[in-house]
This record gives C-alpha cells, sequence and structure tokens, in this order.
C-alpha cells in the first residue's frame, strides 16, 4: 500500500510509503524511503555506515525491489557486511565479498564481481564503503564503471562520534571523502545514537543536528535513523524526513542481533 | 561532557591524553591500527608528540629514552608487536622506568590471525622477555573499562616504576560502546624525580640519577632483582582487581574468564539462572597480580562443583586459577583460540558438561 504524501512530499526528497498495518513497529506508522538505483554510503570511520547499509538493504527488500549489497569495506577487519551475509541471504539479498578464503584477511582486496553489478545494476545496488577518505579510495578505482551512472553518494553521519560532532567536522570529512572519492555527495544520513544507550532526546538533539548540518552544506537529508527498540517512545510526526528502522545486526558475541527473517511474511 | 560513541582503540587513545601522556610512539597492527591513527590526529591538537617508528623494537626503546627523561609515555600493539617489544619492556622493568603499553591481541602463534585471541597470557603475566621480572597486567571488559585502567596504568606505571600491561582482545579495541571520560590528570609524574634523568639543577638536588639495566657484580644484581621482587609483592597486596557476578547465589559451578570472554559468561550465566541453574563468576581486572584469594573463597561455597576457566586461548590461565583454588575443586578449561569468540550457548554447553 503506497501512500504518497504530497505535502510532505516537498519537504522530503522522496515519497513516503506507508507499510501493511502489520508490520507496524509499536503502533507507529514506519515511514520508507525512497532510494533506487546506485547508493554508495560513506561516512567518518565508525559513523554507522555497515548497520545503515544492511538496515537499509532489508528495508528496500521488503519494499519489494531486488537488492545486491556489496561490502566494499578494504580498511577494517572486523564488523563488516560480511558479517550479515547469511542473515541477508536468507532475505534474498545477495551480498559480494571477497573470496571466502581472504573472508578475515586484512587485505584490500576489491572483487571483480562489484564492478560488474554498477554496470548492470539491480533495481537497488549498495555499496557500503571503508571509513574516512580512506575507505572510499576504492570508488577512485571504480570510476570508469561509475561514469555516466545516476548514484546517490550518502553521507552518515552521528554527532555523538569523535570529530563528527560539529558541522564543521562533517564538512570537513565530506571534502576529504569526495576528494579522494573523485565522487560528489548528494544527501546526509542522520544516524545519531549511542547503540544501547540511545535516549529519544538523543535521537531529536541529532535530528537537529542532520538538519543544520543539511542547511549549512546545502545537501538534503535523505532519512534519519532510529533503533527498533526506541521507535515506541519516539513521535514520528517530529520529522519531516523518513525515517529508516534499525534492526541491529553487528552485535558482540554476548548479544543477539534482531531476528530479521520473522519480519517477513 | 556527555557520553561518546568511542571504538575501543580510539577510547584507549583519548583516555591516554586525558591520562596526561603527550607522548606515544608506535607502529601500526591490526586490529589497533586505529589507536595510532586516532593519536597521529589528536597528539598534534593537544601539543603532545606522535612518532611512528621503524618497528617495534624501535618504538620501545624510544619509550624507555623517553621515560627515563621523565615523560609519560606509551605505546600500543598487537601480539606479534608486542613480541618485538619483550626485550625493551625487559630494559624498561630492569631499569625501573615507567612506561605504559597495551596489547590489543590477536590470534597467534607466529603472524596466527587478526581476529580476537587472549593467548598472549603467559606473555604478559609470565614474562615475554627475560629476566626477572613482572609486568602488572590489567585486563578490561569494556570500552569504559579500558578508559578507566589506561587513566589508573600511568600513576601505577610510576608508582612501581614498572611497566604496566593493558591486555585486551581484538574486540575490545574494535568494538563501538558509549563512554565518559574522567576529569584529566596531571600531565607529569609527580615522582620523576627518583629516576629522571632531567638535571640535578632541575631536581635541586645533588643525587645523580642513573638510568641502567646492567649489573655486572653479582651481588648487586641479586641485590636488584631481590628489590624488584619486593615490589612485585607489594603489588600482590595492593593491587588484586576483580568483580563478582551472580556469587551471591547458590552456584553450582564457578566461571574464571577476563576481558570479551566474561562478556560472554555473564550473558551465560544470566541465561543458566533463567533454566534454574546458578553459576557464580570471578572475572579477574588484574591478571598480575592475580586474584588468588578471591578465586579461593568463591571456590569454597558448598554448592559449588567445580570451576571452569573460560577464556580464548587453550587454557593459559588454569594454571593459576588451580593455584588459587588449591585442590578444593576440580578445575576445567573451556575457550577457542582461533578468532571465533564462544557463543553464550557454547559456554553453557561446557559448563553444563562438566557438572
Amino acid at each position: 500500500m503506497k501512500i504518497v504524501f504530497g505535502i510532505f512530499n516537498r519537504l522530503i526528497f522522496g515519497t513516503i510509503t506507508l507499510i501493511e498495518p502489520k508490520l507496524n513497529q509499536g503502533g507507529v506508522s514506519r515511514v520508507e524511503i525512497d532510494l533506487d538505483g546506485i547508493v554508495i554510503i560513506v561516512g567518518n570511520y565508525g559513523s554507522g555506515k555497515t548497520e545503515v547499509s544492511i538496515n537499509l538493504a532489508v528495508n528496500r527488500k521488503r519494499a519489494g525491489l531486488e537488492v545486491r549489497i556489496a561490502d566494499l569495506d578494504l580498511v577494517n577487519p572486523y564488523f563488516r557486511t560480511r558479517e550479515a551475509k547469511a542473515r541477508l541471504a536468507e532475505l534474498g539479498i545477495e551480498v559480494v565479498v571477497p573470496p571466502q578464503q581472504y573472508m578475515q584477511a586484512d587485505l584490500p582486496i576489491l572483487s571483480p564481481v562489484v564492478s560488474g553489478m554498477i554496470r548492470q545494476p539491480s533495481q537497488l545496488t549498495l555499496l557500503d564503503t571503508g571509513g574516512d577518505d580512506v575507505g572510499v579510495n576504492v570508488l577512485a578505482a571504480l570510476g570508469a564503471a561509475l561514469s555516466g551512472k545516476k548514484i546517490h553518494v550518502l553521507q552518515v553521519v552521528n554527532p555523538f562520534r569523535p570529530f563528527t560532532d560539529t558541522t564543521g567536522g562533517c564538512l570537513k570529512i565530506r571534502y576529504e571523502i569526495e576528494r579522494a572519492s573523485r565522487l560528489s555527495i548528494s544527501g546526509i544520513i542522520g544516524n545519531a545514537n549511542l547503540i544501547d544507550e540511545t535516549t529519544v532526546k538523543d535521537i531529536y538533539t541529532g535530528y537537529d543536528f542532520a538538519l543544520g548540518l543539511s542547511k549549512e552544506s546545502g545537501l538534503p537529508l535523505k532519512f534519519v535513523t532510529v533503533a527498533a527498540e526506541l521507535m515506541p517512545e519516539i513521535d514520528i510526526k517530529h520529522f519531516t524526513c523518513p525515517v529508516l528502522l534499525i534492526e541491529r545486526q553487528l552485535v558482540p558475541p554476548w548479544k543477539r542481533s534482531f531476528s530479521l527473517a520473522s519480519k517477513m511474511e | 561532557m556527555g557520553k561518546i560513541l568511542m571504538k575501543g582503540n580510539e577510547a584507549i587513545g583519548e583516555a591516554a591524553i586525558r591520562a596526561g601522556c603527550l607522548n606515544y610512539f608506535a607502529y601500526p597492527i591490526t586490529p589497533q591500527s586505529e589507536v595510532a591513527e586516532y593519536l597521529s590526529r589528536r597528539m598534534p591538537e593537544v601539543g603532545g608528540v606522535f612518532l611512528q617508528g621503524e618497528s617495534e623494537v624501535a618504538v620501545s626503546y624510544m619509550l624507555f629514552g623517553a621515560s627515563a627523561c621523565g615523560a609519560r609515555v606509551f605505546t600500543t600493539s598487537s601480539s606479534p608487536g608486542i613480541s618485538l617489544m619483550s626485550e625493551g619492556i625487559s630494559y624498561i622493568a630492569g631499569a625501573q622506568c615507567p612506561a605504559v603499553f597495551v596489547n590489543i591481541m590477536r590470534g597467534g602463534p607466529g603472524l596466527g590471525g587478526i581476529l580476537p585471541s587472549q593467548a598472549d597470557y603467559f606473555q604478559s603475566t609470565k614474562g615475554g622477555g627475560h629476566g626477572d621480572y613482572r609486568l602488572l597486567v590489567m585486563a578490561p571488559a569494556s570500552v569504559q573499562e579500558a578508559v578507566e585502567m589506561v587513566m589508573l596504568a600511568f600513576p601505577l606505571a610510576e608508582k612501581y616504576r614498572n611497566p604496566v600491561m593493558l591486555l585486551g582482545d581484538g574486540l575490545i579495541g574494535q568494538m563501538m560502546e558509549p563512554v565518559e571520560f574522567p576529569d584529566h590528570l596531571k600531565s607529569e609524574p609527580t615522582n620523576k624525580d627518583e629516576w629522571a634523568t632531567n638535571g640535578m639543577d632541575t631536581r635541586g638536588s645533588n643525587k645523580r640519577n642513573l638510568v641502567k639495566s646492567l649489573f655486572l657484580d653479582a651481588g648487586k644484581l641479586n641485590e636488584h632483582n631481590l628489590m624488584l621482587k619486593a615490589k612485585y609483592d607489594r603489588m600482590k597486596q595492593e593491587e588484586i582487581r576483580y568483580e563478582l557476578y551472580n556469587i551471591e547465589s547458590d552456584y553450582k559451578a564457578l566461571i574464571v574468564s577476563y576481558g570479551t570472554m566474561s562478556r560472554v559468561c555473564k550473558t551465560s550465566i544470566d541465561n543458566m539462572k533463567d533454566e534454574g541453574l546458578e553459576v557464580g563468576m570471578v572475572r579477574p581486572q588484574t591478571l598480575f597480580p592475580f586474584p588468588e584469594k578471591a578465586i579461593y573463597e568463591a571456590a569454597s561455597k558448598e554448592s559449588c562443583k567445580v570451576v571452569v576457566s573460560i577464556e580464548m586461548s587453550m587454557g593459559q590461565m588454569v594454571e593459576d586459577v588451580e593455584r588459587s583454588v588449591k585442590g578444593k575443586l576440580p578445575v576445567r578449561w573451556y575457550g577457542k583460540c582461533g578468532g571465533d569468540v564462544p557463543t553464550p550457548e557454547e559456554v553453557i554447553e561446557a559448563v553444563k558438561s562438566f557438572l
């Protein structure tokens, strides 16, 4: 059931879709992000790119899109998209990762499949890059494949992280990423969180921060994120942009990740 | 300042700055390179020094030299890098200079792997380098605790004029948790005139400070080692730190576990409690000195039938646990050492198999 809210449509940067009521979280209508094509997720180190990418992939898959996601994190060997590969595969989301024997190596291996998936994109092709400017060097290597394609390059920001707690800090990393990747950032994703200790107030503070950054940078705020466990306490009307529900997948071994499969009808 | 979200490695770097340490020398290695990356950015901001050495051996002697001059110094590395630094660590301990080392452990031996491990227990608690020295070894189980331990490590290193080792595993370095930083410490060791070669005029004294670990005379070297031993004995009296978990229950089994592994064990203990099986835990926060008495007392509970050492090594802590339990109960081991952290379910299965 897809309803376009005309009045909001001028404020946000896509359509709002209401999910079937049975999928509502805590009585709150979950708004959806209207993104398709090639989406490249960038941001400073530890801003939450991978968790956002995984949940965005799941969100769009549930909306009926064919989704492929590539783990381009060649920088950091821990907490990468590849860790959620099996769970995403169960939902029918293909995860492109380096060959099995190099999975746990801290080697910058770029699968040749990635340029193929850019040349022949799915309805949604998600590229989850590594952190900071060094994390997006890989994109320059994919320049030929990306050339002439319509792409979204979205910068994830979490004001509760070091170096991006100010608009200036976020803009600095924006320019560094743009210089290294030779791509222009086209939108912002507000990912304010303190993981388990995030409060409703933090979400609203982070939203205001993201709006401020949007205004200062001239970049649209594509969506903000809210953890599933906080959703019941959130007033969805507070936001003029869509909200991406985060069902946390990258958890330490003593915690359980959210079951993604249980939400599929 | 409120809480911020930090990786363990970043938080360790920031904690060192807050502890007044403005000298950081390092050589990058996974899974702790973020400390170097973070401090290469932060040290210039606070007027400190970040210097990448040409090797870990070089780094350990940079620490030695700077510490000998009375500066507060630290480095971070991971298992193979600590092996290389071990020569310098022995010299620093022998010359009684304070320094803080952080080991974010990865799998071994040799190059091993880059995933979490606790296989450097022997290396850090039983020597590592040559000679009759000990390190004061602390093992954090969370990013917040890593911050607190780093900030404690510097005053302790200076109190004992001995290297202090912070032993974390790859997960402690890589995971993100919200943290809060305590107030800044003063940036200079208050007792540095005891050893620093900073000039007699500066100290206003006519006592010459000589930093050395060479004692050719047998009697003098023996005397020196007895004095070092007295320091290590004092650590055993004054520095033992540990946490007790579910110890008020009538537990059937007692787990001894530290660092990341203890976080998994806590989840297992909670889950077993829900099933009606009580299990207690002693979590050593200092690995040397080891909380022998606390473990002995916990193992003395009448309901307790077995003590299980759970670690991401092939049972390196078992000997210390056995020594603590003094034959009162059987001591078993469960663990993995390839990089996979045992799951709460695997820990439960292991504990049940020993009952």
